[in-house]
C-alpha cells in the first residue's frame, strides 16, 4: 500500500526480512518483517527537502532510536516525558501507546478531528497533547469514524485502538502477497552467495 | 569551600556576549556613506579614503539592484591603504541576506582540487538562492530553565534542562553544550515565549507571556507581550532563507549508499551535478518559487592568480548567473604568474579591461591620527594626546600597521607599569623594542656579512654561476 510507485527490494538479515523502497522524487521507505511470523515489525520513510537534503525518519510502525549526546546535539525530548508511538497492528485494529502517563483514566480525550483527518489526544491537566495521522486512511483516502476509536489506560499507558476498515484489512493482505512475491521474484543466487571475509 | 573559589567566581563573572577576537578589521561596520552614496569623513570605522568609497557605494548599489552580472572591481593602491577595509566595509553593508564571499589569490592552489575547481566554488558560494523551505521549529513558552554546572569549573560538561509548555502541553527538554550556550546568549528566562529551531539551534524571542505581565513594576519600553502559543509544541513552519549555489551542490553531491564511504564530503564535484542544479534552479525560478540574489566574491592578493586563473576568470565573467567580482592588489608593473610577460598589477591586459579600477590613496597624518584613536578604542586602550601624536608621527614616517600593532604593545607596557593610560615613554620603549621594516633594512645592510651564508662573498658567487 505504501509501496506503490517505489521499487522495491528485499533481502533477508539478521532474522529479519527487509524491503527497501525508493521513490522517484529520492524518498525512501525501509520495512522491516519478521521472517517466522510475517509480522511487521519496523516501518519508516523519509522525504527529500527542496534542496536536495535527507528528511528525518518519520517511524510509521515501530520505535524511533533515542540517540542524542549533550556534547554534540542541540536539544531532545527528555526521557520524563510522555513517548508517543504507533506499535504493532493487531489483526483487527491499529494500535498507539503513549507511555509514562500516570494520570488516571478521566484525565484524558481522545477524539477525531474531522476537520484535517486527525486523531487528537487531550489532557485535562494540559500535561499531553498530540495529533497524527493514520497514513494507511490517507493513502486509500478514506475518512475517520468516531465509532471505530477506543482507548484504554494501564500500567502508565494509553491505548489508543482504531478499528481497520474493510478496505485497509484487504488492502493489507494484498500486500502481503506483494511480499512474498518480492522473495520468488529475486533469482536465488543473486546476493545470496555466501561471501567469506578473508 | 575556600580552595579554589575565586577562580570558579572568574569563570563565572566572564560575559559570553563577546567572544570574538578583535581582528585587524573588527573596527569596520560598513562603508560610512550617506544615502546620497557621499562619503562621511569618519563613519562606522572609516577613515579618508573618499573617492574609493564613493566608488565603492556605486558598486554597491548596483549589486542591491542585482540586475547586471559579471562585473569585476579592481581595487590597487599601496600596501595598508585600507582595500580589505573597503572590501569588508561591503560585506557589512550589503548584510547578511547577501552573499559575500571572500578568499585570498593564493588559497586556490591545492593537492586535492584544481585550480578552476576551486575558483567554480568560489564563484558559486557568491550566489544566492532564495527559497522557500519547511523548517520543524519549536514553539512554546519558557516555564523553567535549569541548568547544572559542575563544581569543578573546565573538565566536566554542563547538563541542562529546558521545560517548554503550550496551552495544551508541557514537555521537557534535555541540552545540548551548544544550546545552553546559546539560551545563556539570549538571556531566555522563564516566561518567555521562544521558538528554536529544531536543525539549527537558532533561538529567536517572540516577547513575553501574558500570563506574566504582572511580574515587574518596571518593564523596557521594548518590552512586547505575546499570547502563550496554543496546540503542540513542535511544529512544520515555512521559512524563506538564503541558501548560495555551492551549498546546494554540496547536498546533492553526496555519493549516495556505501560508496559515500570512499569519497570526502568535500573535493570536486562533479559538472553533472552542477548542470542538474543549475536547471533545477531556472525551473524554480519560472515557478516563482525562489529568487537568485546574486552577491559578491572578493579576492585578496589578486595577482597570486597565475594566467590560466585568468582566462578562466574572463570566461567565467560572461556567464548570466556569475556574481559581482572584486579583487585586491599591491603590486605595480610585475610579472604575471605563469608567464615571464609583465602587466601593470600582474594582471593580463585583456582581465583588466574588464575591470572597473578604484584606487585607494596612502593616508594623510590627519587621517593617520583618526584611525588610530579608532584602534585604540577597539583595542580597548588609553592612551594620552601626546603619545597619540607621537605615534601619528611614527606611523607616517613608518607605516600604518606598524603603529597599530604598537597600541596593544605600548599598552602592556603601560601595564607593567601600573599606570591605566599609555603615554610618550611606553611607545618610546615598544619603538626600541621592535623594529619597522625600515630599521630592520638599515640593521641588514649594515651587518650582513655576519648572517649565515655569505662566507663567500657575492662577486665570487655571480663568477661561477656565469
Amino acid at each position: 500500500m505504501f509501496r506503490k510507485g517505489g521499487k522495491s527490494t528485499s533481502m533477508n538479515h539478521g532474522g529479519r526480512r527487509r524491503v527497501v523502497t525508493e521513490f522517484d522524487d529520492g524518498g525512501e521507505m525501509i520495512e522491516e518483517y519478521d521472517l517466522k511470523t510475517d509480522e511487521l515489525l519496523l516501518r519508516k520513510r523519509r522525504g527529500r527537502t527542496v534542496l536536495g537534503k535527507d528528511e528525518e525518519w518519520e517511524y510509521l510502525t515501530g520505535e524511533a532510536p533515542r540517540t542524542f549526546s549533550p556534547d554534540v546535539g542541540i536539544l531532545a525530548e527528555s526521557s520524563v516525558n510522555p513517548t508517543w508511538q504507533r506499535s504493532q497492528d493487531t489483526p483487527q485494529s491499529f494500535v498507539w501507546r503513549v507511555r509514562n502517563l500516570p494520570y488516571p483514566i478521566e484525565t484524558y480525550q481522545v477524539t477525531c478531528d474531522h476537520g484535517d483527518q486527525k486523531i487528537v489526544i487531550r489532557t485535562t491537566n494540559k500535561k499531553f497533547y498530540k495529533r497524527f495521522d493514520v497514513p494507511e486512511l490517507k493513502v486509500l483516502k478514506l475518512s475517520l469514524q468516531d465509532d471505530a476509536l477506543s482507548y484504554d489506560w494501564k500500567n502508565n499507558t494509553l491505548i489508543v485502538q482504531y478499528k481497520k476498515p474493510r478496505e485497509v484489512i484487504k488492502a493489507e493482505l494484498e500486500e502481503k502477497v506483494e511480499t512474498q512475491q518480492l522473495r520468488l521474484k529475486r533469482a536465488p543466487e543473486d546476493g545470496d552467495v555466501d561471501c567469506k571475509q578473508q | 569551600m575556600a580552595e579554589g573559589g575565586e577562580g570558579v567566581k572568574v569563570a563565572e563573572i566572564k560575559d559570553l556576549t563577546r567572544i570574538e577576537r578583535i581582528g585587524a578589521h573588527s573596527h569596520i561596520r560598513g562603508l560610512g556613506l550617506d544615502d546620497a552614496l557621499e562619503a562621511r569623513k569618519v563613519s562606522q570605522g572609516m577613515v579618508g579614503q573618499v573617492n574609493a568609497r564613493k566608488a565603492a557605494g556605486v558598486i554597491l548599489q548596483m549589486i542591491r539592484d542585482g540586475q547586471i552580472a559579471g562585473r569585476a572591481v579592481l581595487l590597487a593602491g599601496q600596501p595598508g591603504t585600507g582595500k580589505t577595509a573597503i572590501a569588508m566595509g561591503m560585506a557589512k553593508a550589503l548584510g547578511e541576506e547577501t552573499p559575500f564571499a571572500m578568499m585570498a589569490g593564493s588559497e586556490i592552489f591545492s593537492m586535492e582540487m584544481s585550480k578552476t575547481e576551486a575558483l567554480t566554488q568560489a564563484f558559486r558560494k557568491a550566489i544566492g538562492v532564495k527559497i522557500k523551505e519547511e523548517t520543524e521549529i519549536i514553539e512554546g513558552e519558557v516555564v523553567e530553565i535549569e541548568i547544572d554546572r559542575p563544581a569543578t569549573s573546565g573538565a566536566a560538561p554542563k547538563m541542562g534542562k529546558l521545560t517548554l509548555k503550550t496551552t495544551e502541553m508541557e514537555t521537557v527538554y534535555d541540552l545540548g553544550q551548544k544550546m545552553i550556550e546559546s539560551l545563556d546568549k539570549e538571556k531566555v528566562s522563564a516566561g518567555d515565549v521562544i521558538t528554536i529551531d529544531k536543525v539549527s539551534g537558532r533561538i529567536t524571542k517572540l516577547g513575553r507571556s501574558f500570563a506574566r505581565s504582572r511580574d515587574y513594576d518596571a518593564m523596557g519600553a521594548q518590552t512586547k507581550f505575546v499570547q502563550c502559543p496554543e496546540g503542540e509544541l513542535q511544529k512544520r513552519k515555512e521559512v524563506v532563507h538564503v541558501v548560495t549555489l555551492h551549498e546546494i551542490d554540496v547536498i546533492n553531491s553526496r555519493t549516495q549508499g556505501f560508496l559515500a564511504l570512499f569519497a570526502g564530503d568535500t573535493g570536486e564535484i562533479r559538472p553533472e551535478v552542477r548542470e542538474q542544479i543549475d536547471m533545477k534552479v531556472a525551473e524554480w525560478r519560472e515557478e516563482g518559487k525562489a529568487d537568485i540574489v546574486p552577491g559578491v566574491l572578493f579576492i585578496d592578493e589578486v595577482h597570486m592568480l597565475d594566467i590560466e586563473c585568468f582566462s578562466f576568470l574572463n570566461r567565467a565573467l560572461e556567464n548570466d548567473m556569475a556574481p559581482v567580482l572584486v579583487v585586491a592588489t599591491n603590486r605595480g608593473i610585475t610579472k604575471i604568474r605563469g608567464t615571464n610577460y609583465k602587466s601593470p598589477h600582474g594582471i593580463p591586459i585583456d582581465l583588466l579591461d574588464r575591470l572597473l579600477i578604484v584606487t585607494t590613496q596612502p593616508y594623510t597624518e590627519r587621517e593617520l591620527r583618526l584611525i588610530l584613536d579608532i584602534r585604540c578604542e577597539e583595542e580597548d586602550v588609553e592612551m594620552t594626546e601626546d603619545a597619540k601624536d607621537l605615534l601619528c608621527k611614527i606611523g607616517h614616517e613608518t607605516s600604518l600597521r606598524y603603529s597599530i600593532h604598537l597600541i596593544t604593545a605600548a599598552a602592556l607596557v603601560a601595564h607593567k607599569r601600573k599606570s591605566a593610560e599609555v603615554e610618550v615613554e611606553d611607545i618610546s620603549k615598544v619603538y626600541s623594542m621592535f623594529l619597522d621594516v625600515q630599521r630592520s633594512t638599515q640593521f641588514m645592510v649594515e651587518y650582513q656579512e655576519q648572517f649565515m651564508f655569505n662566507e663567500v662573498p657575492d662577486d665570487d658567487a655571480d663568477a661561477m654561476e656565469d
